[in-house]
């Protein structure tokens, strides 16, 4: 088991109590995780889908790699490791 | 209510008519205050990474979102809001702007867009989404001195 950080986004602070950020234990992104959705209720359903995959519109990386240029959520992490949730922030006027 | 140093305000229409014809985005970054009021005290623009269509739409870089965000970490400033621009458009939200805002929720944003007309900034309007009405409300812009003064 390795003590990770995750760093929490402010759209999904309301989730944590307000914590920016999170000490996790944890062998796998997917892990980490899912321990972060027994902690804090709704937090999977906000960035999994079926818990199986990272929402479309989520992105996770662990230091400064993305995971789904990794092993996705099979992605191992190390003591120390930070994981950062980032939300997709995208639009534009395009409407098709 | 977001209030933009005018030096900020430059940085960020210089941006938008720079990425002209295309899409430019960046984040804001500042404080907010007990009346969810946006104060920004930073801007860091950010690649389009959508390649294909981005004269109509915007695909922030992610790695800019997470360098931004450790490069303020340890301060009281943090990501307040985002800017993109709308080539020859309104700075009206649009429905693509509506729905992926939704879809991360984005509340606790301000999303200012900045019209840009033939490669001049034409204005640009603030915006705050409200998730129970999955509908974006503007904002007023107050424009400020380096001195904090409201212009």
């Amino acid at each position: 088991m390795s003590s990770v950080t995750v760093k929490i986004p402010s759209p999904l602070r309301p989730l944590t109590a307000g914590q920016s950020e999170v000490k996790i234990e944890g062998a796998t992104v997917r892990e980490v995780l899912q321990k972060m959705d027994s902690q804090f209720k709704g937090f999977g359903e906000r960035v999994l889908d079926d818990g199986s995959t990272v929402k479309r519109f989520i992105n996770v990386y662990v230091n400064e790699d993305n995971i789904r240029d990794k092993r996705e959520l099979e992605t191992e992490v190390k003591n120390g490791d930070t994981i950062s949730i980032l939300p997709s922030i995208a639009g534009g006027l395009g409407s098709k | 209510m977001i209030r933009i140093p005018a030096r900020l305000q430059w940085e960020i229409y210089s941006h938008a008519e720079g990425s002209y014809p295309n899409e430019g985005c960046g984040l804001l970054v500042g404080t907010t205050d007990k009346d969810k009021n946006h104060t920004v005290h930073a801007f860091r623009p950010c690649k389009n990474l959508n390649m294909e269509r981005a004269r109509d739409r915007y695909l922030m870089d992610p790695l800019c979102q997470l360098r931004v965000a450790r490069e303020f970490e340890n301060s009281p400033w943090e990501i307040i809001g985002i800017y993109h621009s709308h080539p020859d458009h309104p700075s009206r939200a649009s429905q693509t702007d509506t729905d992926r805002a939704v879809e991360i929720g984005a509340t606790v944003w301000s999303y200012v867009i900045v019209s840009v007309r033939q490669g001049k900034v034409a204005g640009a309007q603030s915006w705050v989404l409200n998730e129970n009405e999955k509908k974006f409300h503007e904002e007023p812009v107050v424009t400020v001195s380096e001195e904090g003064d409201s212009k």
